[in-house]
């Protein structure tokens, strides 16, 4: 009798021993579950974060149109019975548009035939020289060299974009002697309101446009995505 | 303590995102232009902007992801070892947005918004880091 009690009381402690090694095995199991619920709950919300935000980088933005109709009063390059128009809204200073300045240069040399295109001014606030430049192209335009002029600007950005507005004007005399103008009635010209005034239409011209960025491509009327280089930007233009 | 401990974990997050936005940009964005308010624009497309070619804010966001993934182990294991790996990490971000700063600063003359946050989250996670560091060793 003893000794079966024995037994049985032996046995009792294993099953008690193996009940107890069940249940840590499954308060472990608990712990492992909850612990890759959460991480895969915590990697979901990570990437789902990502994924809408690349949805929001690539949003379709709002189709915008050109507003102000190409007048007498525009700059126009290329040929003027062209079919294909593009207008580009511009701004001096700006190094994104000096890096597009050879690509929509190369495109009119090649291509001077099929495209009409016109040049605006859109000085953004914060480059301070930005609208001497422009009004400095607008008085190279009153003796018939604004495009001359206009490369000139581009090509020498590296030379007056951090300088102050008296040492800019200083370099920009020295490109109108160059061009050979007439630099007492440069001078004035860069003074009066009259050029001012023009320049500052071009501006709003783009804002009533939607213009926020330079450059600012219109082709034929219709805002145009960036092109990231010159072969997407001539099948674009000529696409058209 | 358990505040900073959440803050720590707020911060990294919100690291992440500010750079996973910078780094998706770079990645998938148009082409560089200018815009109102220059900053971004100049301090994205600069040549300061990758390291070997590859985009500062794709490092940025991974170091963010770390120090993330750092703290819930922590909050879930509260091992004090990793307060210091984490903050050993923020420390190496502190100093490289000091730089960061300094190249927006000094050498590029724009500051970009999305990078002015990741310098001041970078610094407060050094802060905290710090601080639970000296709470945690007594």
């Amino acid at each position: 009798m003893e000794e079966n009690q024995k037994i049985t009381k032996q046995e009792k402690r294993l099953l008690r021993r193996e009940e107890r090694s069940l249940e840590q095995i499954q308060v472990a199991r608990k712990r492992l579950f909850r612990k890759i619920t959460m991480w895969t709950g915590i990697f979901a919300g990570l990437g789902l974060t990502l994924y809408l935000m690349i949805l929001f980088v690539n949003r379709p933005l709002p189709e915008t149109k050109l507003t102000t109709e190409i007048s007498a009063n525009d700059h126009i390059k290329g040929n003027p019975a062209a079919l294909t128009t593009l207008v580009e809204y511009s701004d001096f200073q700006c190094p994104a548009c000096a890096s597009y300045f050879p690509l929509v240069k190369k495109l009119l040399e090649e291509n001077d035939d099929a495209i009409r295109f016109v040049y605006r001014h859109f000085p953004l606030p914060q480059h301070k020289n930005a609208r001497l430049a422009a009004s400095v192209a607008e008085a190279a335009g009153l003796q018939n060299k604004f495009w001359e002029m206009h490369d000139l600007i581009f090509e020498n950005q590296f030379r007056w974009e951090n300088l102050s507005n008296a040492k800019a004007s200083e370099e920009f005399t020295k490109y109108a002697t160059q061009l050979g103008l007439n630099l007492p009635k440069f001078t004035t010209d860069l003074d009066s309101e009259e050029l001012k005034t023009r320049v500052e239409a071009d501006y709003l011209s783009g804002n009533a446009s939607g213009v926020n960025s330079t450059p600012t491509f219109f082709l034929n009327g219709k805002k145009m995505l960036q092109p990231r280089d010159y072969e997407n930007f001539k099948n674009i233009v000529l696409g058209a | 303590m358990k505040t900073l401990k959440i803050l720590f974990l707020a911060l990294s997050l919100l690291g992440f995102l500010d750079a996973s936005y910078l780094a998706i940009k770079y990645y998938q964005g148009e082409a560089p232009t200018c815009a109102f308010f220059k900053g971004c624009d100049v301090v994205t497309t600069s040549e300061y902007a990758t390291i070997f070619g590859i985009s500062i804010a794709l490092l940025g966001a991974i170091y963010y992801l770390s120090l993330l993934i750092l703290s819930i182990i922590y909050l879930d294991t509260k091992n004090p070892r990793l307060i210091k790996i984490g903050t050993v990490i923020a420390g190496g971000g502190f100093l490289f947005s000091l730089w960061l700063i300094y190249l927006q600063i000094f050498v590029l003359n724009a500051l970009c918004i999305y990078c002015v946050a990741s310098a001041l989250s970078s610094t407060s996670l050094f802060i905290i880091g710090m601080i639970l560091w000296k709470k945690s060793s007594y």
